[in-house]
């Protein structure tokens, strides 16, 4: 019994399809109303996340019920997080150095296309045919597996919701739950369509032992596994790993090569940095008060030892973090810990899924890190897809004020054109500016400027009324159009104040 | 600057730190704010090691408390309730003794073989016999954790970090003396920053997912079962 491999795409040429500077997600973001549209429309989509957000909100809430303790830690790791990233530069060559002197490799790069060659010819050079990978959204960035594939390595996700996702030629909808967006009876129905002899079932014991029978096999002859990492530790070396299923631990253990990616803001400084950030990181995620695994490596298999991987290497990515990092307000987006409180708890997310953003990373912290990756070109719609209700900053263990950077992107993507020659701060800044708006606003700075303006156009506003049309563009595509008064408010009140005037006399 | 000898990531390396040093090269340490740790009530060793057991247990782990000499009868009992006839162990192992005690005791209708993990995982054949003919298998623990059930396992050349992976039952014997309040005092009290070793694990249960519709399922990828012998 086998599962169905994935076919090569041939219909597009090979040197368009990998533009250094452009991931495929920029063309699905830029479509993010159209996909807001398609999945609004989904009633069973929506019951899926539904669900899946309240069973996750309600998990948080038990776990961290001590609003002291609580409160506390997430001070706490605010300040680890924001001490790291002061430091950051220097951390990053102590945790090369570190890591080197410990035996694992270190490779740095800027772009996406940089960091797949990179782990391409690491494979190639070992005659590698085949990767196991664990859990990792840095390279679901880089879209690792079509890279891969398309160079005929078969790239296998071993997270059981990875795998899912990978076997519907999806991918994640959410970045701790990546299959949310599927029921069981649904997943029942890619296996019995997908891999080989499978009786159709939707007990999900039996779906998970189908998936770990496949998966275990995998393990067992897999040239190489590739990982994500959770926190790099620049003052020992070592990386860390969350998880729950164990398939970390096997693409970790079992194959001769182990490459994980990670993104160059999960560096922390001590060891002893890490203790209260993987209790919030597990909390706020999905209420365990620590996942089963927490898997620590600091070192290749040393001599004599029987088993590990003989080479360990680590790519350490930037990606538009150092454009982040650049503004000291928007640098808070990269204390992210990635642990996916502020999607569950959004009201935005939690009706539209998270396909309908286009991006890597969707929901509130999605918009926020995205359009650094993307440009705002390509993302300028993201932000303005918040009712800024607020919960995702109340929410988020490293206290990232995610409602205020949604508003700074959106003044990034409104700002005029560059013409003073003043410093980008963004890639595709100025980008969501629109004509009309900005002349509208225009009017309006002006007539609230100078009384006589504001006064003779209420005036004929008002008298003018009826000429109001129906439908007002988009405004009116869910409202009806707004009626005027007869007259403004200012003459209703000094008429009455007339009135009265009269009476007292 | 010339970047002609420079490999593609270096080059990336000196670009990322450069951009980085831009903004925060020189810049005042002193100034950070104090971090202040939640301070958690301390409990004592009953305490702790009543909730180590309750919080292994509500994680679907096996906790039985037992006396080092009733160890070898345990892993009996354990297997043969199981159907199980064959246990992977690690050679000269802290648990090696039990195991020899195991076998002495062998009956001709209730005979354990011993296996021991003292090949190269790196050989196919080893790989094989490992995934597909070692259904249980018993470790020793380095230390553990109360506060979310814990137990440390610190790979050895004995005992190899697939040893307590792969198999699809996996026995650990922990100590309780070597038990701590929680993660952060025991890497404090064992000065860990001085001596990590290729590989720590912090394992809280079997494994398992949510990945599908939210509803919990063992034996995700590594252990189905984790038996935990406590012995004081």
């Amino acid at each position: 019994m086998t599962v169905q491999q994935h076919v090569p795409k041939q219909n597009s040429p090979k040197e368009n399809k990998y533009d250094p500077n452009e991931s495929k997600y920029a063309k699905s973001a830029s479509e993010f109303r159209a996909n807001v549209s398609r999945d609004l429309s989904n009633d069973e989509l929506k019951s899926n996340f539904r669900g899946a957000m309240d069973y996750l909100m309600d998990k948080r809430k038990v776990a961290l019920s001590n609003e002291d303790e609580l409160e506390t830690l997430r001070e706490q790791c605010k300040l680890i997080k924001q001490r790291c990233l002061l430091k950051l530069p220097t951390l990053l060559e102590q945790l090369e150095q570190n890591l080197e002197a410990n035996g694992i490799r270190v490779h740095w790069a800027e772009t996406i296309t940089q960091a797949n060659e990179i782990i391409t010819t690491l494979i190639q050079d070992k005659n590698g045919k085949t990767v196991v990978k664990g859990k990792s959204m840095v390279s679901e960035e880089t879209s690792l597996n079509d890279y891969l594939e398309d160079r005929d390595i078969e790239c296998l996700e071993s997270d059981m919701g990875e795998y899912i996702v990978q076997l519907a030629h999806e991918h994640p909808s959410h970045i701790i739950m990546p299959a949310i967006h599927q029921n069981k009876k649904q997943v029942a129905d890619l296996f019995a369509d997908k891999i080989e002899g499978f009786k159709h079932t939707t007990d999900v014991d039996a779906l998970i032992g189908e998936g770990r029978r496949v998966l275990r096999e995998k393990f067992c002859h897999a040239d190489v596994g590739i990982t994500g990492v959770n926190f790099a530790v620049a003052e020992t070396g070592t990386l860390c790993l969350v998880e729950n299923e164990g398939n970390g631990r096997m693409c970790t253990t079992v194959p001769d090569l182990h490459i994980a990616i990670t993104g160059i803001e999960k560096v922390v400084e001590f060891l002893d940095d890490v203790p209260p950030l993987l209790s919030l990181l597990t909390r706020s995620a999905t209420g365990q008060i620590i996942s089963t695994y927490f898997n620590m490596i600091s070192s290749p298999r040393k001599n004599g030892e029987k088993d590990g991987p003989k080479e360990v290497h680590l790519v350490l990515l930037d990606n538009g973090r150092s454009q982040a990092f650049a503004d000291e307000e928007m640098r808070q987006t990269l204390q992210c810990i990635r642990c996916g409180a502020c999607m569950n708890h959004c009201p935005v997310y939690t009706r539209i899924g998270g396909h309908a953003y286009g991006t890597v990373y969707p929901g509130p912290i999605g918009k926020i890190v995205s359009p650094h990756m993307l440009g705002l070109e390509a993302t300028n719609s993201l932000p303005t897809a918040s009712s800024l209700c607020g919960a995702c900053g109340e929410v988020c263990p490293v206290k990232i004020p995610i409602p205020k950077l949604l508003l700074r992107l959106r003044s990034e993507s409104n700002k005029p054109a560059n013409t003073d020659g003043h410093k980008q701060i963004m890639k595709g800044e100025g980008s969501g500016r629109k004509k009309v708006e900005a002349s509208i606003w225009f009017v309006w700075q002006l007539m609230h400027k100078h009384a006589f303006i504001y006064n003779s156009s209420m005036w004929f506003a008002t008298r003018l009324r009826k000429l109001m049309p129906a439908k007002i563009g988009v405004w009116t595509s869910v409202r009806s159009a707004p009626k005027l008064a007869p007259k403004t408010l200012h003459e209703r009140v000094k008429a009455h104040q007339a009135q009265t005037k009269k009476q007292q006399s | 600057m010339s970047t002609q000898n420079k490999t593609p990531s270096q080059t990336s390396k000196n670009n990322i730190l450069a951009k980085l040093k831009e903004q925060v090269g020189g810049a005042d340490y002193t100034k950070l704010s104090k971090e202040f740790a939640y301070q958690y009530p301390a409990l004592s060793k009953a305490e702790q090691k009543k909730q180590f057991i309750s919080l292994l247990e509500a994680n679907h782990a096996e906790v039985i408390m037992l006396e080092p000499q009733e160890i070898p009868t345990m892993i009996r009992k354990v297997l043969t309730t199981r159907g199980i006839t064959r246990l992977l162990g690690g050679k000269a192992s802290p648990l090696e003794n039990y195991l020899l005690e195991l076998t002495n005791n062998n009956s001709a209708e209730n005979t354990i073989s011993i296996q021991y993990y003292d090949f190269n995982l790196s050989d196919p054949a080893n790989k094989d016999r490992l995934f597909n003919e070692s259904p249980v298998s018993i470790t020793s623990a380095h230390s553990a954790i109360a506060a979310t059930g814990t137990i440390v396992l610190w790979p050895t050349t004995e005992e190899p970090r697939s040893l307590s992976l792969v198999p699809p039952v996996h026995i650990v014997v922990v100590e309780e003396k070597t038990l701590y309040q929680d993660f952060d005092s025991l890497i404090k009290a064992q000065q860990w920053q001085n001596k990590m070793p290729t590989n720590i694990i912090l394992a809280s249960g079997p494994s398992k997912t949510a990945d599908i519709q939210q509803t919990l399922a063992y034996g995700a990828h590594g252990p189905k079962e984790l038996i935990v012998l406590l012995v004081p």
